[in-house]
């Protein structure tokens, strides 16, 4: 009798297993679902849609969602999702102090462990992984280096052989070279003030080599303060700059296109930029000064500075994250995804957009454009990465420390007043 | 006259039904309760918290408050929203009435040249105001090109006053100021001539014989006869410019750095940048209480005046 | 005469002011790109490059925000005006003790800061699934607008004088045929004039659009000319105005048409008081 029931419940539960098993294998439709910046049919979400669209051609149940945010949106909207507990499964993020919010709240992926389970980790470009690492933290990998960033100054090598200019190795032979470049009736710098950011990053540029790479992470843990001398010093030239209309007039009315023009024109000789501009510089609708005429030299050294011209500004870019919960609903399938994706991606996206990532690119394409094989060539000698000045800012900090750049830049406000005004923003930020 | 009261009565009876009242009130009276007045003890309620939904929030008491009074970007934009009013509502009542006695005195009432300059004067008022800030930020430009008012001043050889006019603090202030007198004032000569067409015709011929002319007319008479129609005008020209947020986000978004910030925007900011509901919330409430204030100030003395 | 005289090179200098910006604004509409690199920025262009108002049209988008504006004005104007003159006509018009309480309530809104409701009613249709949707736009407009309409409504139905209602109360009609019958052909005026007012003020809304909607296939047109003044703006100089000048192009034709009556109801108006 017992038996009899036994048998019967197990070919109940057989039944049930396989048809579950059936079901899910037929309905459950897996939507690789990616809220991103970018539009569909360029960067990330073009070359992780056409992985995904090649992939679903043997899993069917995976599908393709895109999603369209403004930068400016972002924020605000993956927060409100992530309190709803609503993110989809791949999202842009800024990958500093806005990231290691929700990855405290637990709604992001650590990245390493399950790369290293799917056995895809070597996939991924170690030094940058390290970066990502540090700007949450160390508490682990939590962000895709779907690009991967060099920065520095990118000039006119034309301009500079006319005037008898050769690249810098010290802060002071830059600053040389830009008031020769003004005498000369040139624009020293492209700088797009209402980005705000091209501003800051030049203070970052000489506070890095003034106190090293991990110069805004000691600020952070209050070792070191923005109102200490070496920031005064880097706040103090571009505020003289900016007196000496080295940004040119109305640097505050500038948009980030127009300003690469100035450099891209001729107009202007030196442009402090990430290597992502490499996809404008490579196109010769927007770059009529040619390729063979750029050059690109590391920020120079500052006097009684720790840091080296080995030391590079290196990022991931605006970063891609996987939301815990949506991967949990289904890792198996979701992992294998990845694996196929994320295996193929860097060598994707060399050999169609030429662009350098956080991912092994095991196939070389014959002809890379040139600055983008001398980009490929500087970061295998990066020997120390920096962040940027706000990656580890909330949003009010970087917003005190982006806005008030605009009056440094014009020297309405003075290095003083405007590291006094961002210390007290990074005093309140710990408070909380 | 029994069948007068009576139909008193019944009147009395009907408008008085409270399924009538209710059938009328209710509808509007809900969905404002709801989405308006609900809101407003809402965000004084927030005001007295920090945080935001996803974080949590603590209740602060009145922390909120004295951060303001303490904080630097608050009493910026605080003293921004106050110096622009200062400037544009004289500014936009100033020029209305010199252009509503331009219609009145000046131009033939009803001739095709007065409407039509009326019409065109009125004009930016309707526009929309992102529109009208984007061609003044055109208008305005230096690079990548000189846009209308720095090539002018290039033709006319003013090579020095050649400026970046939006990239600078100063001169975006006057420009947002400008912007706006431009707009607004066709709407106020409106109104202040609709108060000119009152006055009896009589007053202003007798005032003549008397051999008042121009300027002491206006002086004399047309002034104070207006004085209760040029509170109105302020009331309604401080809610504008104290609460400005479209024109001046279209032309600037602040900048450069806070410079241009009126409250409205740093509330804005505040509550949806940098996710501070609580602190944002006091802003708007500080706002509120401003306009409150003035307006009952300016309500007070038309009172008086009447 | 010799007054005319003295007037007219201000009134000339006026007329400069008020038209040439706009008249600028639409010639830069039409110019090639190389233009306005080539020839002085107040030249006129010479052929007209209608090409640029095909791209603000559909790269721009500018048609989708026209016609999202259109969908969510309208109806929150039908209503806020209908909601309005019911609430006006209950409390002026009927007896009763708390509407003196009532009126106060509503004309309180009208002084209110539109950042003093902004975030209540974010984390409000956030929560409710709103957020993102026309619905959030159509609800706030209507309910921003009732203040004024009310205000505006009650000063009319004040004025009236109370025989004419009570004449057809007496003659047996009910009051929903009254308000319907009688009340609102008679203010049909007074109405128009507020609609045209709403109208404009739901049309060119530019922060509750901004709040509650970041969808690109649902902006209005405001938020809509500042995404694409924010992405061409710069770059694309002929594309930027054409998209400006269509933002202005509708208001205008509706200008020419009303103008005439808006100054009327102005003069008239309510606004005096």
């Amino acid at each position: 009798m017992t038996q009899k029931v036994l048998k019967l419940a197990g070919l109940c539960f057989l039944f049930v297993f396989l048809g579950a098993l059936t079901f899910s294998a037929l309905a459950r439709e897996i939507t690789i679902h990616y809220l991103t910046v970018q539009q569909e049919n360029e960067g990330w979400p073009k070359i992780i849609k056409a992985l995904t669209e090649e992939y679903a051609a043997q899993n069917p149940n995976i599908k393709w969602k895109y999603e369209y945010v403004p930068q400016l949106d972002l924020m605000q909207r993956v927060q409100l999702l992530a309190a709803a507990d609503s993110l989809p499964l791949l999202f842009n993020y800024e990958s500093g102090a806005p990231l290691f919010e929700l990855i405290k709240a637990n709604k992001v992926l650590e990245l390493e462990s399950t790369f290293k389970n799917l056995g895809i980790y070597e996939e991924l470009n170690p030094g940058i992984v390290g970066v990502l690492k540090r700007l949450v933290n160390d508490t682990g990998l939590y962000a895709l280096p779907l690009e991967m960033n060099i920065e520095g100054f990118w000039y006119n090598k034309k301009l500079f052989a006319n005037h008898g200019l050769s690249e810098p190795q010290t802060w002071d032979e830059l600053a040389e070279i830009a008031e020769k470049l003004h005498q000369a009736g040139i624009q020293p710098f492209a700088v797009s003030g209402i980005q705000k950011w091209p501003i800051t990053r030049l203070i970052n540029g000489y506070v890095i080599r003034k106190y090293g790479t991990d110069v805004m992470s000691r600020v952070i843990k209050g070792e070191l303060k923005v109102n200490d001398a070496g920031f005064v010093e880097a706040a103090r030239w571009i505020y003289e700059w900016g007196h000496k209309d080295y940004f040119g007039p109305g640097v505050n009315t500038l948009d980030y296109g127009p300003a690469q023009d100035l450099f891209l024109q001729g107009k202007a000789a030196i442009y402090y930029m990430g290597s992502w501009a490499l996809r404008d510089f490579n196109n010769p609708e927007i770059n009529k000064i040619g390729i063979e005429n750029i050059g690109f030299f590391n920020v120079p050294l500052v006097p009684g500075g720790v840091g080296t011209l080995e030391e590079w500004n290196v990022n991931a870019g605006l970063t891609t994250s996987i939301a815990h919960a949506k991967f949990a609903e289904n890792p198996e399938a979701i992992g294998n995804w990845m694996k196929y994706v994320f295996s193929h991606y860097g060598d994707r996206a060399m050999k169609e957009l030429g662009l350098i990532t956080g991912f092994r690119v095991k196939e070389m394409p014959e002809e890379v454009p040139v600055l983008t094989k001398m980009v490929l060539e500087k970061l295998a000698t990066v020997k120390g990465g920096a962040f940027w000045f706000e990656a580890l800012f909330d949003a009010r900090t970087t917003s005190v420390a982006w806005d008030n750049a605009q009056l440094l830049a014009i020297g309405t406000m003075t290095p003083e007043e405007y590291l006094g005004e961002l210390q007290k923003a990074i005093d309140e930020q710990k408070a909380k | 006259m029994s069948l007068l009261e009576s139909g008193d009565h019944a009147m009395e009876r009907i408008l008085r039904d409270w399924k009538y009242v209710f059938f009328f009130v209710a509808p509007a009276l809900i969905l404002y309760s709801a989405l308006l007045l609900v809101p407003i003890f809402w965000s004084m309620g927030y005001s007295l918290f920090d945080g935001f939904p996803i974080s949590g929030f603590r209740f602060m008491g009145f922390g909120n408050y004295l951060r303001a009074w303490k904080d630097q970007d608050f009493l910026r934009s605080f003293w921004f929203s106050a110096k622009y009013a200062l400037v544009v509502t004289p500014g936009q009542i100033g020029l209305g009435f010199l252009l509503s006695l331009l219609y009145f005195l000046v131009l033939k009432r009803a001739s095709r040249l007065s409407v039509l300059i009326r019409t065109l004067v009125f004009f930016p008022v309707v526009l929309p105001t992102v529109a009208v800030a984007q061609m003044f930020v055109k208008l305005f430009e230096i690079t990548p090109q000189y846009g209308l008012v720095n090539a002018i001043l290039d033709v006319l050889g003013l090579d020095g006053w050649i400026r970046p006019f939006l990239g600078r603090g100063d001169t975006a202030f006057w420009v947002a100021a400008s912007m706006n007198i431009w707009t607004a004032m066709g709407f106020y000569a409106v109104l202040l001539y609709s108060g000119l067409l009152d006055i009896p015709q009589e007053l202003i011929e007798s005032a003549r014989l008397d051999g008042a002319s121009g300027w002491n007319l206006v002086r004399l008479i047309i002034t104070p006869l207006l004085r209760p129609l040029f509170i109105t005008s302020t009331i309604f020209s401080l809610n504008g410019t104290l609460k400005v947020f479209d024109q001046i986000l279209a032309l600037t978004g602040g900048g450069p750095g806070k410079s241009t910030t009126p409250l409205t925007l740093y509330m804005y900011r505040t509550a949806f940048h940098y996710n501070q509901y609580g602190y944002g919330s006091t802003i708007a409430v500080i706002l509120t209480i401003e306009c409150l204030l003035v307006t009952g100030i300016l309500s007070f003395f038309r009172q008086k005046t009447e | 005469m010799r007054k005319r005289l003295f007037f007219t090179p201000f009134i000339i200098l006026l007329v400069i002011l008020e038209a040439y910006p706009l008249v600028w604004l639409v010639s830069s509409s039409l110019k090639a790109p190389y233009e306005f690199t080539t020839q002085p920025i107040y030249a006129f262009s010479e052929k007209l490059w209608w090409g640029n108002y095909a791209k603000a049209w559909t790269e721009g988008k500018i048609g989708v925000y026209f016609r999202n504006s259109v969908i969510v004005t309208f109806p929150s104007l039908f209503l806020v005006l209908f909601l309005g003159t019911m609430a006006a006509f209950g409390i002026e018009i009927m007896r009763w003790k708390l509407k003196n309480v009532v009126l106060f309530f509503f004309l309180a809104g009208i002084m209110i800061p539109v950042q003093m409701i902004l975030l209540p009613l974010f984390v409000f249709y956030y929560r409710t699934g709103l957020l993102d949707t026309r619905w959030a736009l159509f609800l706030t407009y209507v309910t921003y607008g009732l203040p004024l309409t009310v205000f505006f409504m009650t000063s009319y139905f004040q004025a009236l004088p109370p025989e004419i209602l009570e004449a057809s109360i007496l003659d047996g009609a009910s009051l929903i045929q009254v308000f319907f019958r009688v009340a609102v052909p008679m203010a049909a005026n007074a109405i128009f004039t507020l609609a045209m007012v709403q109208f404009f003020f739901i049309w060119n809304d530019l922060i509750f659009s901004l709040t509650f909607v970041s969808k690109t296939e649902l902006r209005t047109i405001q938020t809509g000319l500042l995404n694409f003044v924010g992405r061409f703006g710069q770059i694309e100089w002929g594309p930027t105005f054409a998209a400006i000048s269509l933002a202005v192009i509708p208001t205008f034709l509706l200008y020419l048409f009303l103008s005439r009556l808006i100054m009327e109801g102005l003069t008239a108006g309510a606004l005096k008081g």
